[in-house]
């Protein structure tokens, strides 16, 4: 099968030697094989939506750290800290 | 990407390379090493004016009048002259083009104070998507009359007048006074301009107050940040005010006449010392929360608050605000201090702390000692996110900073390694924050990548520098490593009296290869000004 470019000059003759037409039908017609994924496990959500965020990378950051001495911190229910005398709490089991 | 120091082999180079991703602006920036302001026009005779600033865009250069009462506005333009000899460039400027309108045409001047005031010649701000430049004209500043509500030992300024005037044309399109209070507008401390949103801080009556600037040229007060957090907290609580100030009616019959006017002070005197509102609420439950969250254990807890709270609390209850500055536009950088730190002339040594608020959420995101290490770390990492004046203007991010420019962080680096005392060295960096807003020129000369020069002696922070007789280099950062250009104040044979104090401000214009230095005496004799360009 002659190059695809025909006789014109080219850096390396055999580029484009291994396209073959997708449709037989035509085929002068030469668009490379694509390739469909067999599964959908890697869609995207159907609701997603990409925005940007509105917050820069600063605040970011500040409102990361704040975040993490949350985490880092005992969890505790709110309600304990507004009414602990209340006693509508139960006890905390002891860890020892 | 430039292999050749040649403007002409570089700009062939440009026509053919794409420079890398997102260095468009870098790639351009260089060609600055290639025109410089080399040639200075010594001495020029021009208006006694004190000449302030340029604008960011370069559009205008602001002046004030001696006697700091009117403003005059030019347009930066550029000297043109004809020369009928063949070899022009070997030949000396004609003396006629050595002429201040050469290169600056004024465009009009306008009175902005009145008898009795003074512009404060040392602010201004530019809104640069219309156009609009903010002045502040005031009465002498005194000592502080003794007042309900405001804080002991700030100065006090009878009337202050804020000025937005359309640079175009110089009509003034809308004022903002604020009585008996005090702001401080040295080098614009406190005041910061975000997009169109303005925060002053009175330090007097203890309020941030955010204005708006609109497209119709109109100051609106958005929120006053202070003793109320929300736009509705007065009315809230004076209309509660109001309902528990009933039952006393029979004991104070002319209370209801003063309701209206100081409906809580009179009905509750009590609370006033007990009911800690506003953002002074916020600060010390946000610290309180996070010393409680720390411990699980209940004594522990208790402990904790008693070591870590209760014995700092009344410094923490006396704790002002000091300066703000935007982080974005609903966040809040606040620096809080004691009231001592105020009115004493070095701070470093006194309790600062910083905090992050929302504006809209009206709570406090984060807390920190002016020796947090983290909040060190942010700023070494986005200085330039500290100094966004806006989110549209390009040439911010430009400005060198540790953030965006390896040498900058570098000679921060090599302070840091210098430093024997750790906490010490964050302080002082730290003593920085939060940045006054629009005091470091754009322009391309000051960047770190392409030029060397004395931080001492000059630098882009337009501030009042020690003038020196000898010049100030400007060395390529890159190979070959030369000499590029000269800037020197003053008389071009140096001044007579070697002895006089000197002061020096330089002016550069933000993207033409063009500056003025000035140099004054402190004893009122007329400055000199020079002009650098590039010939």
């Amino acid at each position: 099968m002659g190059s695809v470019l025909g006789d014109w000059p080219s850096f390396d003759p055999h580029n484009f030697s291994q396209l073959r037409p997708s449709d037989p039908s035509c085929p002068s017609r030469m668009t490379p094989a694509t390739y469909h994924p067999t599964h959908s496990r890697t869609l995207p959500p159907p609701d997603q939506v990409i925005t940007t965020e509105a917050k820069n990378i600063l605040l970011r950051h500040v409102y990361q750290r704040t975040e993490e001495k949350d985490v880092l911190r005992p969890k505790r229910a709110p309600s304990e800290l507004l009414t602990p005398e209340h006693g509508c709490k139960q006890p905390r089991a002891s860890p020892l | 990407m430039f292999r050749s120091n040649n403007i002409v082999a570089r700009v062939f180079q440009r026509q053919i390379y794409t420079p890398a991703p997102g260095t468009s602006v870098h790639c351009a920036r260089r060609f600055y090493e290639n025109l410089v302001p080399s040639c200075t026009i010594y001495d020029v005779e021009c208006p006694d004016h004190l000449f302030r600033k340029f604008t960011d865009d370069g559009q205008y250069l602001i002046s004030f009048s001696r006697n700091h009462q009117d403003l005059i506005v030019y347009r930066p333009t550029w000297l043109s002259f004809s020369c009928k000899e063949e070899d022009c460039d070997a030949h000396d400027l004609p003396p006629k083009s050595k002429r201040f309108e050469s290169f600056f045409t004024q465009l009009y001047c306008v009175p902005l104070a009145s008898c009795n005031e003074q512009i404060c010649k040392d602010f201004f701000l530019y809104m640069e998507s219309n156009q609009y430049g903010i002045f502040a004209t005031s009465t002498p500043v005194t000592e502080a009359p003794a007042s309900e509500g405001a804080i002991q030992g700030v100065p006090f300024i009878e009337k202050m007048t804020f000025h937005l005037l359309r640079l175009g044309d110089g009509v003034i399109l809308d004022e903002k006074v604020f009585n008996n209070d005090f702001v401080n507008l040295t080098h614009n401390v406190g005041v910061f301009l975000y997009d169109d949103l303005l925060a002053i801080v009175s330090l007097r009556n203890q309020a941030i107050h955010i204005l708006q600037i609109r497209d119709s040229g109109n100051l609106v007060d958005v929120r006053a940040i202070g003793a109320f957090c929300h736009e509705d907290d007065e009315l809230f609580l004076n209309s509660n005010a109001q309902c528990m100030a009933l039952p006393d009616k029979s004991k104070l019959p002319q209370l209801p006449e003063n309701h209206a006017q100081n409906g809580l002070h009179h009905s509750q005197p009590n609370l006033e010392d007990s009911f800690l509102s506003g953002i002074k609420q916020r600060l010390l439950s946000f610290i309180f929360r996070g010393i409680w969250d720390e411990e699980n254990d209940p004594s522990l807890r208790v402990q904790g608050l008693k070591k870590k709270f209760y014995f700092h609390f009344q410094d923490y209850v006396n704790l002002i605000i000091w300066k703000v500055q935007f982080l974005d536009r609903h966040h809040l950088l606040i620096k809080f201090g004691s009231v001592e730190g105020v009115v004493s002339r070095n701070a470093d040594h006194h309790l600062a702390f910083f905090a992050v608020y929302n504006m809209e959420t009206t709570e406090i995101v984060a807390f920190y000692q002016n020796s947090a290490e983290d909040l060190y770390l942010l700023f070494e990492q986005f200085s330039d996110h500290f100094h966004a004046a806006s989110r549209n203007s390009l040439y911010m991010n430009f400005i060198s900073s540790p953030s965006n420019n390896i040498h900058a962080l570098e000679q921060l680096r090599c302070i840091k390694n210098k430093a024997n005392v750790s906490s010490q060295f964050v302080k002082k960096m730290l003593s920085s924050l939060p940045f006054s807003c629009q005091t470091q020129s754009p322009s391309p000369y000051f960047d770190l990548s392409l030029f060397r020069f004395d931080e001492k002696l000059i630098s882009a922070t337009d501030r009042h520098r020690q003038s020196t007789d000898h010049p100030i280099k400007f060395i390529l950062r890159r190979q070959p490593y030369s000499l590029k250009f000269k800037i020197k104040s003053g008389p071009e044979a140096g001044s007579s009296d070697g002895r006089a104090k000197k002061i020096a401000l330089f002016l550069f214009h933000p993207f033409l290869p063009l500056a003025l230095s000035i140099q004054q005496t402190l004893f009122l004799q007329p400055s000199v000004v020079n002009i650098h360009f590039r010939r």
